[in-house]
């Protein structure tokens, strides 16, 4: 695939919204992977969109990109490269860049932009080696959302500075230099640009958030029913698409079917798993003033507030206790479900036409699958016209290697884990270190110190170079640290296996990888999730009489005599760990 | 083109008959805007370090307040008359218009050459200005800023007695502060940064890249330097950089073809621009005479030193490959010069547009100190870049429209502002 080069595109010209040009640039150097990939497709999308019916308008948000120039140009200036490469801890860098200066050149062309624009602004990083690896860094470094509407200028620029030296900080932190160091690159090879990009949604009261964000992949580790891996599968929630990228809540559905309901043991099931809550920007006074944090002007509502602000209507359905069934729409009494029905099932608008034109037409043009993110606003009275804000594209890595596990083999004597609900494929038999949370030991209000605990440990192993298993309780990367361990695939980025695990006083719902897919399928990590009631299961016996070679108040890492065996088959979802 | 043919005031004048002609200016407006408001000439009495009493003559000059307080700088220098502070101050009026900040224009000065008196000796001098004219200024009526061979530790003390008369703090009296004193982060780049907005947006213009860019400049002192560093940083290339050698009395002008290294020089530069002449030839430099800065093989060429440098007698010696000139200083290029560079399609950024970066900071300065709440050094440069950004590109847009050249373009917007005010307030 031939990427679009910077000299074709256009250069910022102090005009965001009122321009010609929707898609804009400052500065020199590399716009990153995630600028680069819309940049791949932009001209694509403008096609779609003229010929598409006018239903749903597909246009990628307006936005400019601070290419990686000035990236270095703040480093330098502000003599940052060795607090950037230090270990101080992620607060200290995060402060040290705070008080760095961004580049005279760059001021005035923010200082412009923010003059005109009073709507909220995602300020997004673009790392140059996820452009240069074709990979993404999903959830490494930190995109900040700015409500962007006090009425002073000089607050809202003070703000946008703030935030992109908070992006260009995320670079050093702990867990992207852990995620580096587990590529063959190194963290001075780094470089940062930053998108600046009009949030989709609308304003409702004090919140602002797109009706629907969603994540959409053109293969699907886990087809359920009919649906087949190749036809993909999306990820719908209400608000920011936040609730799916990070924490994994959202209604999954396959393009080629989507009428069908993800599997689910009882109604009641159905109901505690899907979203209660959603994410928006708080559009009113701060909640507090802290520039070194990513979800400062975030905030989660109930979504009470979303049916009040008229919201639910074209993506709820209401569970009617007395027949015990779940009925389209939002016209009777009863707690809702974000089922997204009247979009999906009575087809009131064609989205899952338009998410299957645009995997299609972005395989085409990345030439590999993809994973896109986008957000839509409906129209309040009849859903239609729609604006589809397409955020982001990225390649998807599938492995095609061929595993066959037979069910023997799943319930040997010599099975550390095995689970008939993996992510991944393929076959690996040179790892030796398993890292694990002690199952005595674990509390779910320590998941916090488990984390940091974990972060020393996979620095450690990456610096050895020596790839392990991972094995912990609850949803990995969890924002609610009493659902999981709260961390960035940095902070476990030497982690080749991972395995969440309940526990039976401790029945979390498990992620199934979802918070960091695409992570895991980039690095092809392999992702096993093991609840305390299924058929196979984790062998702690075996583990704990493994020789310890570091053990922390909640962690044990152990080193078998020999390297484990690990097969993943990826058609079936079935996995294996066996030891010698 | 020696000073005593050279007449300051009488160029302005010109200027701005030029633009009531082609504005058709009522002849109130124009025998209004013609002269000065309101003139101070005084007599500074200083004891000096050897016991002996001098007098200095000092002056302060309002051309026109109708757009808001009268702003204006106050230089040091031993040749200065009050025709040079009147065409200062009337061209401050213009410079504030077309920047479009609500101030009006004025100038002072006292004539004395710093470099012989001791720093007690100034600081007596700058009280004295102060003593002078208290009454005159204020933060509601005139604002004075530095300007040639006048610090912020000049401003500082002439704070301090105008404190000291009135009984009260007042950080707003006078810009160019020291930082933490009541000076604006950024103010001391302000000029030379603001000059090099102008060269980047006429660099679009003319649809040339900053890295393919040679430049040389007039004068190493505060615009000089400050335009050298951030025209180097946009990737531009300064190969010579002139200035006045205090010790010789002579100029000179310093070169080095791959680029002059501007930390190194600025580091062997006095508080007055003065480029150390041995340090530079063992650094590598070519020292040349001082007027060779205007012959050299160059896209731009920036005057940032004093008025009347580019004559009748020397605008034949600029090279053909100049395409930019961009006046750092006030009134660099004479008219008759002025038309030549034209005729030679030569893109002309005129003083009140190139220079105005100072001006909008004391501004920007003024705004902050009678806050008392100071902004961060990027918050008020990408005010700075806004302002002078947007000035720059509705005189373009005025000069295209109406085929005039960039000077006139300038002057007509900010004559008409200013003429405007004076009529809103029923004055004309």
């Amino acid at each position: 695939m031939k990427k679009v080069s910077l000299e074709s595109l256009t250069p910022f010209d102090r005009k965001f919204f009122t321009g010609k040009e929707k898609f804009t640039y400052l500065g020199q150097g590399s716009i990153g992977g995630k600028a680069q990939g819309l940049a791949d497709i932009k001209d694509i999308l403008a096609d779609l969109n003229s010929r598409n019916s006018s239903d749903i308008q597909i246009n990628i948000p307006t936005l400019t990109v601070i290419a990686t120039d000035f990236f270095d140009l703040f480093l330098k200036n502000n003599n940052l490269d060795d607090i950037a490469l230090s270990g101080m801890r992620d607060d200290q860098i995060a402060h040290a860049f705070q008080r760095g200066e961004l580049p005279t050149q760059l001021v005035g062309d923010l200082h412009a932009l923010i003059s005109q624009v009073h709507s909220p602004l995602a300020i997004r990083s673009s790392s140059m080696l996820e452009d240069a690896m074709f990979e993404p860094f999903a959830s490494v470094y930190t995109t900040k959302m700015i409500p962007n509407n006090q009425f002073d200028p000089d607050i809202r620029f003070r703000k946008l500075v703030e935030a992109v030296k908070y992006v260009y900080a995320s670079t050093f932190f702990k867990g992207a230099k852990d995620y580096i160091d587990a590529t063959k690159h190194t963290i001075a090879d780094e470089k940062m640009a930053v998108i600046i990009q009009e949030v989709v949604g609308s304003r409702h009261n004090d919140r602002f958030y797109p009706q629907i964000s969603g994540v959409a992949r053109s293969y699907n580790f886990y087809p359920t029913g009919p649906a087949k891996p190749e036809e993909g599968v999306v990820d719908l929630a209400l608000g920011l698409g936040k609730t799916i990228v990070d924490e994994g809540i959202g209604w999954s559905f396959s393009p080629a079917y989507p009428q069908v309901n993800p599997p689910y043991n009882s109604l009641g099931d159905l109901l505690k798993r899907s979203q209660t809550e959603f994410w928006a920007i708080h559009m009113g006074e701060p909640l507090s003033y802290n520039p070194i944090k990513e979800t400062e002007y975030m905030q989660k509502y109930s979504l009470t507030e979303a049916e009040n602000d008229g919201n639910l209507r074209f993506i709820a359905s209401t569970y009617i206790p007395g027949d015990d069934k779940i009925k389209i729409g939002i016209g009777d009494k009863g707690p809702r479900v974000l089922d997204f029905a009247p979009i999906l099932k009575l087809k009131e608008i064609p989205l899952e036409k338009v998410l299957k034109k645009l995997l299609e037409v972005c395989e085409k043009r990345l030439e590999s699958m993809v994973e896109i993110e986008f957000a839509v606003t409906l129209d309040p009275d009849h859903g239609i016209p729609a604006r589809f804000g397409f955020l982001q594209v990225r390649p998807m890595v599938v492995s095609q290697e061929r595993v066959d596990i037979s069910l023997e083999e799943l319930s040997a004597d010599n099975v550390v884990v095995a689970s008939e609900s993996v992510l991944g494929n393929g076959a690996i038999s040179t790892i030796q270190d398993i890292v694990y949370i002690k199952p005595e030991k674990f509390e779910a209000i320590k998941t916090t110190i488990i984390a940091k605990e974990l972060e020393k440990i996979n620095h450690q192993l990456v610096q050895a170079k020596h790839p392990y298993v991972l094995i912990g309780f609850g949803r990995w990367g969890s924002s609610d640290p009493s659902g999981g361990i709260p961390l960035k695939f940095g902070q476990i980025s030497g982690a080749r296996i991972i395995v969440e695990a309940t526990l039976p006083n401790m029945s979390f719902m498990l992620s199934q990888g979802s918070h960091f897919f695409h992570n895991i399928t980039s690095f092809q990590v392999c992702y096993f999730s093991v609840a305390h009631w299924d058929k196979y299961n984790i062998n702690w016996d075996w583990l704990n009489q493994q020789k310890v070679i570091n053990e922390t108040q909640y962690i044990r890492h152990i080193r078998p005599p020999a390297p484990l065996r690990i097969k993943v088959d990826g058609r079936k979802g079935r996995g294996v760990i066996s030891h010698e | 083109m020696s000073k005593e043919f050279f007449n300051a005031f009488k160029m302005a004048q010109n200027q701005f008959d030029h633009i009531a002609d082609m504005l058709d200016l009522d002849k109130a407006t124009r025998e209004f805007l013609m002269y000065p408001m309101r003139e101070q000439q005084f007599t500074i009495p200083i004891r000096l370090d050897d016991g002996n009493v001098r007098m200095f003559r000092g002056f302060r000059v309002v051309h026109n307040d109708a757009r808001g307080p009268a702003k204006g700088g106050i230089r040091f220098h031993p040749l200065e008359t009050i025709d040079t502070i009147r065409a200062l101050a009337m061209w401050m009026t213009w410079k504030c218009a077309v920047v479009d900040i609500p101030l009006g224009g004025a100038y002072g000065g006292v004539t004395c050459d710093p470099h012989d008196l001791s720093m007690r000796e100034q600081e007596q001098v700058s009280r004295g200005w102060v003593r002078q004219l208290a009454k005159y200024l204020g933060p509601l009526v005139d604002v004075p800023a530095p300007d040639i061979m006048t610090s912020a530790q000049h401003m500082l003390w002439m704070l301090d007695e105008y404190e000291a008369i009135r009984g009260e703090k007042y950080p707003g009296f006078i810009t160019g502060k020291p930082i933490g004193m009541g000076g604006s982060q950024g103010r001391k780049e302000a000029v030379g940064f603001g000059l090099i907005f102008t060269v980047r947006q006429t660099l679009k213009e003319l649809g040339m890249r900053p890295e393919d860019t040679t430049a040389s400049i007039q004068g190493f002192g505060n615009v000089g330097q400050h335009a050298a560093e951030l025209l180097q940083q946009i990737g531009g290339t300064v190969i010579s950089a002139s200035c006045w050698d205090q010790k010789d009395q002579v100029s000179y002008c310093y070169k080095k073809e791959s680029g002059i290294d501007f930390e190194e020089l600025s580091g062997i530069t006095d508080r007055f621009g003065g480029i150390d002449k041995d340090k530079a030839s063992e650094l590598g430099y070519e020292v040349l005479p001082g007027e060779s800065w205007l012959e050299q093989e160059v896209d731009i060429l920036i005057p940032a030193a004093v008025e009347n440098q580019i004559t009748a007698a020397n605008v034949k010696k600029i090279s053909k490959k100049v395409k930019i000139i961009a006046e750092g200083a006030n009134g660099p290029t004479t008219p008759e010069a002025d038309k030549i560079i034209a005729d030679r399609n030569i893109f002309m950024i005129p003083d009140l547009l190139a220079n105005a970066g100072g001006a909008t900071c004391s501004y920007f300065e003024q705004v902050q100190s009678n806050m008392n709440y100071y902004w961060e050094r990027d918050e008020v440069l990408g005010k700075l870049d806004v302002k002078i950004t947007n000035a720059f590109e509705s005189v373009l847009e005025l000069a295209k429209k109406k085929k005039l050249c960039m000077r006139d373009a300038t002057y007509y917007i900010a004559v008409v502002r200013v003429a405007q005010a004076c009529r809103d307030r029923g004055w004309v």
